[in-house]
């Protein structure tokens, strides 16, 4: 409907979307755009201050590709992801199928403190972590003794795969809530006639719990998977507040790299750039990936 | 509804205790660690419980260092996040809320256009905004501070503001959209046959009835803006303008500050936004499935 004297609804749309275009294109798509300029320029300190960057073509992505630490840091990328959202989906699923029977009164309170650890800002949640497995006076330590479960402290930063278990466990701490609470919601749409059919028709709650719940799950699983793995893939704050990378370049991982090129010395902006270019088009494709094989019927748009 | 056994009751019990445990436990060491001196905590490493409880910690970071107290009167090295606090906390107020209204108000603009003006380049939009919030941070760090140091907006509150609306922007228009479609389209045209033009419908009717949906929004995205780290860390590295997360990360590097301090500060860092969730869960929760399902 419209009325004399009125914009037209398309230039009326593109009156209100004026702010958000501006600012989206000033902040998202024109630095993307110069990352893939700067990744073919070399752009340091010295460069910075000249305000001049030499072209230097396909140098910085050479100079990525050969670097073994870039590599060691894909590859702990890989095993991050991987680890994190397997955790995230499982974890996410049995917290969300126990606070959803609320034939016990204790789901409720389950279900108020759901939120908490989400609440947590991210460098707050690793420096926590960094305090929890610390060698001398963490609490990890401290609670193991005191079940027996440990004689000797253990040092878990100071070993690589502890280290990198650890790093795991405060971002699927941190993570993990945002999954429950959207598994949980899914599980409030299924309507209870279809368990009750089920019992009706002899089915055990351990199978309907298989062949009914977690199959209409699933577009959702699948959305969370996709989310979550393009998070996870650029992981920071947690390493920056855990390990810083170590021990020695133990947990690096590819937002750690970049960020350690671009903004440590010897400061290499280019370099950083590149690799945050490769690390862009791997999530991009991660994402593709996940839509094509899990998430065929789109309900998103 | 069919009853429960009673070992199926027993094991849903056992289970929510798990999930409790998973959900709180780590928060414990902040608190007890807070509440301890250095001294006590050192005494007994092999202790749960602190042996002495004080606030000496919390008074010394609220006041930014000045008021020491019996415990940290001969101690001659204080880390600078300590004296920056009471600062940051107040940046990062500013911050967050600057970016909260900045970021509802062009994206309450936008949904209504994605939800209520169906012209085809609006679904366009809805899809941009889909993409838009999968980019990855990494990937701008960089070019937005080679960005930010040739105009000048480094080291600025103004620069943090700008970086973290656009970044949390299409996230926020993602959260708005559904709110803003699930009321009949039949109450914006009564308003407009009773003489008000789109504009006034917008904020006369749409506007009003989607409080719900913009205080989920708000509440999401001020969370976020607080828990911002590496916007700040790269854009912002002058004391003056550091936020919260740039004094936690500064810890980081810090060999000397221990750890009872540290949880003080840390724990002092996570109660806003931890006081706002469970405040406003209500809307937390319903503005995260919001933004997560329906576009």
């Amino acid at each position: 409907m419209r009325r004399a004297g009125e914009a037209p609804a398309g230039r009326l749309a593109l009156i209100l979307n004026l702010p958000t275009l501006v600012a989206l294109a000033c902040v998202l798509a024109y630095p993307i755009a110069f990352a893939g300029y700067l990744s073919f320029h070399e752009v340091s300190i010295r460069q910075l201050r000249s305000g001049e960057f030499p072209f230097v073509g396909l140098a910085n992505f050479a100079r990525l590709f050969q670097d073994e630490v870039f590599w060691l840091s894909l590859r702990h990328t890989l095993v991050f992801v991987a680890a994190t959202v397997t955790l995230e989906v499982v974890i996410g699923l049995a917290v969300a199928l126990t606070i959803s029977d609320e034939r016990v009164w204790i789901a409720r309170v389950t279900r108020v403190l759901i939120l908490i650890p989400w609440a947590v800002p991210p460098v707050v949640n690793g420096l926590l972590w960094s305090f929890i497995a610390n060698a001398q006076y963490g609490y990890l330590n401290r609670a193991l003794h005191k079940l027996g479960l440990i004689t000797d402290y253990v040092n878990w930063l100071g070993d690589p795969r502890l280290a990198m278990a650890v790093v795991i466990a405060a971002y699927v701490w941190r993570t993990t809530p945002f999954n429950i609470l959207l598994y949980h919601a899914a599980l409030q749409g299924i309507p209870p006639e279809v368990y009750e059919a089920a019992a009706v028709d002899g089915a055990s709650p351990w199978q309907s719990l298989w062949r009914l719940t977690l199959p209409l799950l699933r577009p959702i699983v699948a959305v969370t998977l996709i989310l979550r793995t393009t998070f996870s893939f650029t992981v920071f704050d947690e390493i920056l507040a855990i390990t810083q990378g170590g021990p020695g370049n133990d947990t690096w991982v590819a937002a750690w790299y970049t960020y350690r090129t671009a903004f440590q010395p010897p400061f290499n902006i280019g370099l950083g750039a590149a690799s945050a270019w490769v690390l862009a088009v791997l999530t991009g494709l991660a994402a593709l990936a996940y839509v094509r094989l899990v998430y065929r019927r789109l309900e998103y748009a | 509804m069919i009853g429960l056994s009673r070992p199926r009751r027993l094991m849903l019990w056992a289970l929510n205790l798990v999930s409790i445990a998973f959900l709180i436990l780590p928060l414990v060491p902040v608190v007890l660690g807070s509440l301890q001196s250095e001294k006590s905590m050192q005494k007994d490493v092999r202790a749960l419980l602190p042996s002495e409880v004080t606030l000496a910690n919390f008074k010394l970071v609220l006041s930014g260092g000045r008021s020491k107290g019996p415990i940290f009167e001969q101690v001659t090295y204080l880390p600078k996040s300590v004296e920056q606090f009471p600062t940051a906390f107040g940046n990062s107020l500013i911050v967050a809320l600057a970016v909260t209204f900045t970021t509802l108000a062009a994206a309450s603009l936008s949904a209504y256009t994605v939800a209520r003006l169906r012209t085809p380049w609006t679904q366009a939009l809805l899809q941009l905004s889909l993409v838009s919030r999968m980019v990855p941070l990494v990937v701008l760090m960089v070019p937005l501070y080679v960005l930010f140091r040739s105009y000048g907006l480094l080291n600025s509150l103004t620069g943090v503001i700008v970086a973290e609306v656009g970044l949390l922007l299409p996230y926020a228009i993602l959260i708005l959209v559904p709110y803003f479609a699930a009321f009949p389209a039949e109450l914006e045209d009564a308003a407009r046959i009773d003489g008000c033009t789109r504009w006034q419908a917008l904020l006369r009717i749409i506007l009003p009835l989607s409080t719900p949906g913009l205080a989920a929004g708000g509440v999401i995205v001020f969370i976020l803006s607080w828990h911002e780290l590496l916007i700040p860390l790269i854009v912002a590295s002058r004391p003056e303008v550091m936020t919260v997360p740039v004094i936690l990360a500064g810890l980081v590097s810090d060999y000397f500050v221990f750890f009872t301090l540290m949880m003080a500060i840390c724990l002092l860092g996570l109660l806003p936004t931890l006081v706002l969730v469970l405040a406003l869960q209500r809307y937390v929760v319903r503005g995260l499935v919001a933004g997560a399902l329906k576009g």
